[in-house]
């Protein structure tokens, strides 16, 4: 395993990004930090800056004004490596909005997905499940 | 000021402008009123009568392009809408922004979601779709078909 690597698997670093989402997930990724899920024991911290994140938190319906921003905070922002976390149906399929003019694409054809949590709105333990996931992934032990 | 009287002004001021008069509950009054009174009107609503312009709202309908303007006169818990059916072949309704300040961006939307024109609006740009999105293509009329040709409208599965 890289240094790199390990240093983020130790503390990865959440920017949480909601891409014209109705906030139902974000309550739900708000309530994993809160106490009584507390992702902090996985060392997961919200950082206030993309330059501080090492992971991508993407809620939301993916429409075409966002996802410029979106591109752009992937591409030009984001210190790699980064791992990118799909939240929430929107940003999978974009749920109740696929056919809508605003919404032409999902979030994975637009940059590189690493982990699906789906649901709508995911529970706190789904979110948990992914990260667990997606840190096994990482590690190479799944 | 009582409701019954203010709608009796209402109704003598504009009696040629008035098409229909829909007294639908206690609260709330439709009336569809000529293109052409429709910035009378709605001044005599706003100024005089002091109510509150909420929002405009526009609908493509099967015959017809319509726009709904709201307005609320508290003192009397009354809702009055403005209602004007404009001609789909060149859908064009004089502007309230001067008028009235918070007119001026709900028709901005309505210009260019719906394709409706409001002559003497003060600065008609777009405000919420993308830039990429072609002039001359509205999404919410019935007949708005996809231009877009990546769009992926299945889910995947």
């Amino acid at each position: 395993m890289s240094v790199t690597l390990k240093a983020l698997l130790k503390s990865p670093w959440v920017f949480h990004l909601a891409t014209g989402s109705c906030n139902n997930c974000d309550i739900e990724i708000l309530d994993c930090l809160t106490p009584r899920f507390d992702i902090e024991r996985f060392g997961m911290k919200l950082a206030g800056s993309i330059r501080h994140a090492d992971v991508l938190l993407v809620t939301g319906s993916c429409n075409r004004k966002s996802m410029v921003r979106v591109k752009n905070i992937y591409e030009e922002q984001v210190p790699k490596p980064c791992v990118v976390v799909a939240v929430g149906e929107c940003s999978m399929s974009r749920g109740m909005f696929v056919h809508s003019y605003n919404c032409p694409r999902p979030l994975d054809k637009y940059i590189p997905v690493d982990v699906y949590i789906p649901g709508c709105p995911p529970k706190p333990e789904a979110i948990i499940a992914g990260v667990v996931k997606l840190i096994g992934k990482l590690k190479g032990t799944l | 000021m009582t409701r019954d009287s203010v709608l009796k002004d209402l109704r003598d001021k504009f009696c040629e402008d008035i098409l229909d008069f829909f007294d639908k509950s206690p609260k709330r009054v439709y009336i569809e009123i000529k293109p052409v009174a429709l910035v009378a009107a709605a001044t005599y609503i706003f100024r005089d009568l002091g109510a509150r312009f909420h929002i405009a709202s526009g609908i493509d309908a099967r015959t017809h392009l319509e726009i709904l303007y709201h307005f609320s006169i508290e003192t009397m818990n009354l809702l009055i809408s403005l209602r004007v059916k404009l001609d789909k072949s060149n859908p064009s309704v004089d502007s309230l922004a001067n008028v009235i300040k918070g007119a001026n961006w709900i028709e901005r939307e309505i210009n260019e979601l719906l394709g409706i024109d409001f002559p003497g609006h003060p600065d008609l740009r777009r405000l919420l779709l993308a830039d990429e999105w072609p002039e001359g293509v509205y999404p919410l009329r019935r007949d708005y078909q996809e231009w877009d040709k990546q769009a992926v409208r299945d889910r995947g599965v």
